[in-house]
């Protein structure tokens, strides 16, 4: 009888490839900076980028998935303001600049 | 009834778990606060000078940038293994893995003196326009606390070495780790905001 494969990763595994995950995105990151035509793609995109690697090192690397929910909260919603005031800073500055005083 | 007992948590609930103390969370949260005020600072800078804010990146050295991203993801990863290392009561593999944190963390502090001496040669400095001012004030900040925050993981790194952090005590070791992941946080979004977009 064949031995079943135990498909579930190790907490290792799974914390080495969230680094590949995250160096990966960080070398596409500097591939957009440099060729990338600026745009509003553009900024979605690394705007998602930012929020994909905020809510790995929160979930995974501070280890707050499985903990308090207050805690967990306030640091994934970092990463969902920041990420969203790239794109409205993006679309609405005109705006801004006229609500707001240097 | 009694008054004075505490309601009982309902049967089968999770503890509430908080990796380190509250007060490295209220540290945390404070100095997530912090960079969050230099981030709109950032942003209203940007808004009320676009085309400044649109240049400014184009003159960067966005290999040093993205090298230190590396830099500090790696650092976050090694102190991951880390504490996995001591949770299995290898207190050997778990000072290997803070000392390549250490490593990272120098080697960025390094990069960064280089690329600032970089900016200086392109006549980049505080007071060139608004954004490299902001650039300054955004980047300074992070790298001291990149410095003293691996100053911290060399002193864990002498408590894991002589015993005083084991498998089932070591609160100090995740205060740090807590605190350096949120050192790398702010890079994370450090890093596009003033290197890649434009």
């Amino acid at each position: 009888m064949k031995t079943p494969i135990n498909k579930k990763m190790t907490h290792i595994q799974l914390i080495n490839t969230f680094w590949v995950i995250l160096v990966s995105l960080t070398l596409f990151s500097a591939y957009m900076a440099e060729q990338a035509k600026p745009g509003l793609t553009s900024i979605l995109i690394m705007s998602l980028v930012l929020a994909i690697k905020g809510r790995i090192i929160v979930d995974h690397f501070m280890e707050l998935k499985d903990a308090h929910v207050v805690l967990r909260t306030l640091m994934r919603v970092y990463f969902y303001v920041i990420p969203t005031l790239i794109i409205l800073v993006y679309l609405f500055p005109e705006q801004i600049a006229k609500w707001t005083v240097l | 009834m009694n008054a004075i007992a505490h309601p009982a948590r309902p049967f089968g609930a999770k503890p509430r778990k908080i990796p380190g103390s509250l007060a490295i969370w209220a540290a945390i949260l404070a100095e997530m606060s912090e960079f969050a005020v230099m981030f709109i600072v950032y942003f209203l800078a940007k808004v009320h000078n676009p085309e400044i804010f649109a240049e400014g990146p184009l003159k960067l050295n966005t290999t040093a940038g993205t090298v230190n991203t590396l830099i500090m993801l790696t650092s976050s990863f090694f102190v991951v293994r880390g504490v996995i290392a001591l949770r299995n009561n290898n207190r050997v593999a778990c000072s290997r893995w803070l000392w390549g944190a250490v490593i990272c963390g120098g080697s960025y502090l390094v990069i960064k003196y280089f690329e600032y001496r970089w900016n200086t040669a392109q006549g980049l400095e505080t007071e060139t326009n608004i954004f490299y001012g902001v650039y300054y004030y955004i980047t300074f900040n992070h790298f001291l606390h990149v410095g003293w925050g691996s100053a911290a993981i060399v002193w864990v790194i002498y408590r894991v070495n002589t015993g005083i952090y084991t498998k089932n005590e070591h609160e100090g070791l995740l205060n740090i780790a807590v605190y350096w992941h949120m050192i790398d946080l702010a890079w994370i979004t450090i890093f596009p905001l003033l290197y890649v977009i434009r």
